[in-house]
């Protein structure tokens, strides 16, 4: 009878151990997929709140979520180049502070109200160098639905989006021809006041 | 961003053969006077060789648009109901389609050809001469081909960057595309033509407004914002959205090259961090593998 308990108690530890692993497993390492479509969903509750909210409140909300699920560092140090080395440590972490503002700003004021959109799964791809590419598309009602397709790189043991190529635009492409040529052109100071201005616009639009 | 191009190009296909004699001799100019003078700096973009030519040209565009189009075209879309704009759009999408198809079989894509070739019929008749869609309704969806796609799909490469005077973006081989598509246009050979291109232009100037608003709010150089967009937005048709997005962008991007550490070391809550990667720099970021 002690025996039978004894087993029990250990079968119930054992359940325990298991149940508990599993979710810390799911909980520390989401796919590349989970990252997105949380991030997809997270969004589109922001767009149904949107008018509510307004500005400041989606800029609020979506302040976690975006830093979540994108690598916004590493974009940062992919848009500037090779201009990257010649930039202070001060000077670095400025540009990554404005780009990580002007990114949810973007999305707080592109994504500020909601007519019925949704994303939709396509697919995943790993990509030869250990990256993931996931394939989704927008639905919006009475238009042509958008292609988006988030290109992640693996940070620490989680995913992180680095890319998002929009109908075949990339988004790090198109920012790096531009930050890289105002760099060049014009300078640092320059680079990083034209991002405020465009942060404080979206704040005002 | 891409409906900003595909109403743009619209335009472009009704006048073209006269912009190919000013672009030849502002090209020649521009060549001319940077090679002669050397006053302006070479451009660093490969695609964009007549950059400082290019930006001139954006500057003029976007002068024209400020102080011509867009008044007119806001003046079109205060007097005229909705659904007329919309029979309008849908008019020319549907005359398009003569060109769609005719591209269609230059590549080979006969399926699309069949496709296409029903939608054009489908709204001439129930559609009563294109003002309305009903091939949507059905299934039918637009499809996007020029000659500038078919040479692409030869195998031409696109060649350079070019702003055209009233145009917008182009390429030289988008050129020779539009002149193709010029003489398949039926408004070319009508009498008509002159009041329906007109009306064309205005057509696509409204509908590209919200497209512009975007890239004024968005870009912080509208001009490289711009090229950019278009180039990726070309490849993307050209290739039928099969761009390696899994590998191409990374690839050129050369992030690869990158020192994953050092990027670490800076924290997002604005604090930096410690460096103690010196002799890291130069590790691949990109496990070599797969």
């Amino acid at each position: 009878m002690i025996l039978k308990k004894i087993q029990l108690v250990l079968f119930y530890i054992f359940c325990l151990a298991v149940t508990n692993t599993t979710l810390a497993q799911t909980d520390s390492a989401a796919t590349a997929k989970q990252v997105v479509e949380k991030f997809q969903s997270e969004l589109i509750t922001v767009m149904k709140n949107g008018k509510q909210l307004g500005y400041a409140g989606r800029y609020k909300n979506l302040t976690q979520p975006v830093s979540d699920s994108h690598d916004l560092t590493k974009i940062a140090r992919i848009i500037v180049g090779k201009e990257w080395e010649k930039l202070s440590e001060t000077q670095q972490q400025k540009l990554v502070d404005a780009i990580i503002r002007l990114s949810i700003a973007s999305y707080a004021h592109n994504f500020k109200d909601f007519s019925g959109e949704s994303f939709i799964f396509d697919s995943e791809e790993e990509t030869t160098r250990g990256g993931f590419v996931v394939h989704s598309h927008l639905v919006i009602p009475d238009d042509k639905p958008v292609k988006f397709d988030y290109m992640l790189k693996e940070k620490g043991n989680s995913w992180r989006i680095i890319n998002i190529i929009a109908n075949g635009v990339s988004d790090l492409a198109l920012k790096r021809s531009e930050y890289t040529t105002i760099l060049q052109r014009e300078g640092f100071d320059s680079l990083v006041a034209k991002i405020n201005e465009r942060i404080d616009a979206y704040s005002k639009l | 961003m891409n409906i900003i191009f595909r109403k743009i190009s619209n335009t472009k296909i009704n006048y073209i053969i006269t912009v190919v004699f000013i672009l030849t001799t502002a090209v020649s100019i521009i060549g001319c006077a940077t090679d002669k003078a050397n006053e302006q700096p070479i451009s660093n973009n490969k695609a964009d060789p007549y950059e400082n030519f290019n930006r001139k040209m954006f500057a003029f565009n976007s002068s024209v648009d400020t102080h011509v189009a867009k008044p007119i075209s806001d003046s079109y879309k205060s007097v005229t109901p909705e659904f007329v704009q919309t029979g309008v759009a849908n008019f020319f999408n549907n005359l398009k389609n003569i060109n769609v198809i005719i591209n269609d079989v230059l590549q080979a894509k006969f399926t699309q050809s069949a496709h296409d070739t029903g939608r054009i019929a489908l709204n001439t008749t129930l559609g009563i001469g294109g003002l309305f869609d009903v091939a949507k309704h059905a299934g039918l969806e637009q499809n996007e081909e020029d000659f500038d796609q078919t040479l692409a799909v030869w195998g031409v490469s696109p060649g350079s960057y070019l702003v055209l005077p009233f145009f917008g973006p182009s390429t030289t081989r988008g050129v020779h595309g539009a002149i193709f598509d010029a003489a398949t246009s039926p408004t070319t050979y009508t009498m008509i033509g002159v009041p329906i291109n007109m009306l064309s232009v205005v057509n696509t100037r409204a509908n590209a407004d919200g497209s512009l608003k975007f890239i004024n709010e968005a870009a912080l150089d509208p001009y490289v914002f711009t090229r950019e967009s278009f180039m990726q937005w070309r490849n993307n048709l050209a290739t039928d959205g099969k761009t390696d997005s899994a590998n191409n962008n990374i690839d050129e991007l050369d992030i690869e090259s990158l020192d994953d550490e050092k990027t670490s070391a800076l924290k997002e809550d604005g604090a930096v961090a410690k460096k103690s990667n010196e002799s890291n720099s130069g590790i691949s970021l990109e496990p070599e593998t797969k």
